[in-house]
């Protein structure tokens, strides 16, 4: 009888499940893809019935329910943190307890309940085990640091392991309220943004922007001797405030903060503002360029740390600020490992596939199974469903069958933006061309055309390419230590020179793009229709993007596909082998 | 219960709009519960097994993702773009405010009492946005963007209740679905609002838990210094860790 074990992670932000059987993913997903919200936390519970059908099996026959962290540790720092911030704190108490009393406290039983297994069943990891057990563990690696970098799981923020065959062990870690991802959390709420999803926003808005404040934001985050960091809790509140990271300190040190919403227009854009309103755009642009230059000497002095105290070649990272792809690319070009890996669901999702592994290697006592090299391991949908539903929902859709992959490349090539939704989800918040939203890449104005008429985003924010991993070297400088990174999309590379002028909607203002590197072993389809674009156009190159609407999670069905379709500006809809054109 | 409600509405469509401030909260409130209904009908175009309903849902939710568009462009109008951005994109408040989360309406009530729930919602809308109309509130412009969404309203209503009507031909007690849905409707509210008094109460308590009892602690207390810590070793029964909460 085969073992299964169930992760999830939940209630804090990005609730997920992974299913193991006998330590083979068999599927993990992100809640927000079935209820629709974006970072949606709450218990998993139709992820967890979705895998469980893909298994066929029932929830008595998991073997282990594991969630991703431990309940109890993280309330015992949430009670000493109020103490140790009273009286300030008094605003956050009640809101914290509430959640806490309510809810939170009584975990194991609510698990029970939600999933519908036996409570001798449930086990927990901890937060930051289980980053580092996804990072590792899906790696190739058999020896590795292991660094992961968050907000704040129990008590750790940062943490360091050494990762052996089927064994992680701890080794340091950096604890709250001293947090890399608070740090730009702040930052990100300063300069106008939702915290937890504008942070990739501040990482676009930084390109526009020199990183002239280092004097003033140097003592807010200082990297130690000793290989480590602290932050200047003064001038912060998140460890006290009810709903504020930053504050008055922080604003008397880097002025007021952006109101949201307000158009961005440095001097780099595009605008039509006022003189005085571009000086303070750009003003916000430097904030944005000094706090991503601080993040990225603080991942760099970190994993010099590690290396000096781990060894080894390779360092695999997860936790949110391994989602910072420009942080990563540094990482790889200047930092002292040979090989970086960066597990795809690197944020908080990425825990219940940790947490699982966990469970599968170092508490049952498995060796090691084949590494992650697919992201494809979602929700899908039969062809017979989609087609009707296509049907139904007036779609008209044309079977095109196997041919998929050339008709797609033929309408890129003929200038149409098209919704592409091949297989199964994506693990992670990227899209790697099963849920992406395609177009030509070589012209800049189909970058704005996509942001205005499609995405209905920031005019500032860049879009990825995805290329051919035959020709990657061509277009792009990737260090040989991003290797891994680039094919889930999590390290930027400086655009080669010669190919700027062809790759004109994908090459950001600081000459850098987000790439991803397509194989045919790992994205057969995907790579057909790149392929086909470069024989059509001369360019084995695609502009892709998440296949979502503004404020909405990714796609997952092909309801939801259709929807995004009819709500956009996309010429053309592909659901696997059926094509949908948008009437005229 | 039509008079009771129509005179509700009238005091506080007074209330709701003419305080300062007010129009701009309730406009974003507006746009995160039509973001909602879309999302309900989306969740029911999933899960329906009459195809000829499908179509109807979806276009449904289609006009709905509009209203809550053309709601937040308004609130961006009174110079909240702040807020109108979170009315579009932050789902959290919409679990927050309680418009969606658990169950959808669909998985909740099944298609028939599911289209019940439609016809008196939607019926119920259209009432709402008259009773404005006719006691011109709050501005022109405002009218006038409600009565567009109303065109939509309107429309919601007439098919949701030839739906229903062709239930009630087939024998099904609709009138029955109505009025239980109609009381659920406003037991909801008043469970949303005790929940919100509870909520109020309990932090008062909290308040005076944290100051009375935690305020001796504090002298124990101590901050993590920054830097790097020793972690902690694992212990050797990886199982028995494993359970523990804590
Ligand atoms: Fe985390
Ligand atoms: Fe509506
Ligand atoms: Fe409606």
């Amino acid at each position: 009888m085969p073992t299964y074990v169930l992760g999830v992670s939940a209630l804090y932000h990005d609730a997920a499940v992974a299913l193991l059987c006998d330590g083979v993913v068999v599927a993990a997903v992100q809640e927000e893809r079935f209820s629709r919200l974006k970072h949606d936390a709450s218990l998993p519970v139709r992820s967890a019935k979705w895998c469980l059908d893909r298994a066929g099996i029932t929830a008595a026959q998991v073997d282990w329910l594991v969630f991703y962290e431990k309940p109890l540790r993280k309330f015992e720092r949430i009670l000493t943190n109020a103490v140790a911030t009273f009286p300030r704190s008094y605003g956050a108490f009640p809101r914290q307890m509430r959640a806490w009393l309510g809810d939170k406290l009584w975990l194991r039983g609510n698990l029970c309940a939600a999933f519908g297994v036996r409570p001798e069943r449930v086990l927990f990891s901890e937060h930051h085990l289980s980053h580092a057990a996804s990072a590792f563990y899906c790696s190739p690696h058999d020896e590795a640091a292991i660094l992961c970098l968050d907000g704040v799981g129990e008590w750790a923020t940062t943490s360091l392991w050494r990762g052996r065959g089927s064994e992680i062990e701890p080794v340091a870690e950096v604890r709250w309220p001293h947090s890399l991802g608070l740090y730009y959390s702040a930052i990100t709420a300063h300069l106008g943004f939702a915290v937890n999803e504008g942070e990739f926003k501040v990482m676009g808005m930084a390109a526009y922007g020199v990183p002239r404040f280092r004097a003033e934001m140097d003592p807010l985050l200082h990297l130690e001797p000793g290989g480590g960091f602290s932050i200047d809790m003064d001038k912060f509140s998140w460890h006290w405030h009810a709903s504020e990271a930053g504050g008055a300190k922080l604003q008397a040190i880097l002025g007021p903060s952006r109101f949201p919403g307000t158009p961005f227009t440095p001097t780099a854009a595009p605008h039509d503002g006022s003189p005085s309103e571009i000086e303070e755009c750009q003003r916000y642009a430097d904030i944005a360029a000094t706090a991503q230059d601080q993040i990225e000497d603080a991942v760099l002095h970190l994993a010099r740390h590690a290396k000096a105290a781990v060894g080894g070649d390779a360092i695999c990272l997860a936790g949110g600020v391994a989602l910072n792809s420009v942080a990563n690319h540094r990482l790889a070009a200047e930092g002292p490992f040979a090989d970086v890996w960066v597990q795809p669901a690197a944020g908080d999702a990425g825990g219940a596939l940790g947490a699982a592994l966990w469970v599968w290697h170092s508490v049952l006592g498995n060796p090691r199974g084949p590494a992650l090299r697919r992201a494809d391991i979602g929700r899908d949908t039969p062809i017979a469903r989609s087609r009707e539903i296509l049907e139904d929902l007036g779609g008209r859709p044309e079977d095109v069958g196997d041919s998929a992959p050339e008709r797609a490349a033929e309408d890129l090539a003929a200038g149409r933006v098209i919704g592409w939704m091949n297989g199964r989800c994506e693990w992670g918040p990227r899209a790697l061309g099963h849920r992406s939203i395609l177009a030509d890449p070589r012209q800049a104005a189909t970058r704005d055309l996509v942001n205005q008429r499609i995405k209905y985003r920031e005019p500032f924010r860049p879009f990825a390419p995805s290329v051919l991993a035959e020709a990657a070297d061509q277009y792009f400088d990737i260090p040989a230590a991003a290797s891994a990174p680039v094919r889930f999309m999590l390290s930027t590379a400086p655009v080669r020179d010669a190919a700027r002028g062809q790759l004109g909607a994908v090459t950001h203002v600081d000459g850098s793009a987000r790439v991803q590197v397509v194989d045919a072993d790992s994205s057969p389809d995907y790579h057909r229709l790149i392929s086909r674009f470069g024989e059509l156009t001369g360019v084995p190159v695609v502009l892709n993007t998440s296949f979502n609407l503004k404020g909405e999670p990714v796609v997952s069905t092909p309801v939801d596909a259709m929807a995004s379709f009819t709500r956009s500006g996309l010429d053309v809809l592909y659901v696997d082998g059926l094509r949908v054109e948008r009437p005229r | 219960m039509g008079v009771f409600r129509r005179a509700w509405l009238t005091v506080a469509s007074e209330f709701s709009w003419r305080m300062p401030g007010r129009p701009q909260r309730l406009l974003a409130a507006f746009s995160l519960a039509e973001r909602g209904s879309m999302m309900d009908m989306l969740a029911a175009v999933e899960a329906t097994t009459r195809r000829d309903m499908r179509r109807k849902y979806f276009v449904h939710a289609l006009d709905e993702g509009r209203h809550a568009k053309i709601f937040a462009d308004r609130v961006r109008d009174f110079g909240q773009a702040g807020r109108a951005d979170a009315a579009l994109e932050d789902s959290g408040q919409l679990l927050q405010a309680g418009i969606v989360g658990g169950q959808t309406l669909f998985e909740r009530f099944g298609e028939e009492k599911f289209l019940a729930f439609v016809y008196v919602a939607e019926a119920d809308a259209v009432e709402q946005f008259n009773v404005y109309l006719e006691r011109g509130l709050p501005d022109d412009a405002t009218q006038a963007t409600l009565r567009t969404i109303l065109k939509d309203e309107v429309f919601h209503v007439a098919y949701s209740r030839a739906e229903v009507e062709k239930l009630r031909k087939e024998g099904r007690a609709v009138d029955k679905m109505c009025r239980d849905l109609r009381l659920a409707r406003v037991w909801e509210r008043y469970l949303r609002f005790s929940r919100d008094v509870g909520s109020f109460m309990s932090g008062i308590w909290l308040t005076i838990l944290y100051f009375v009892v935690l305020a001796p602690f504090r002298l124990l207390a101590r901050t993590e210094p920054g830097g790097w810590q020793p972690a902690a070793t694992p212990g050797v029964d990886r199982l028995a860790a494993a359970r523990a909460e804590g």
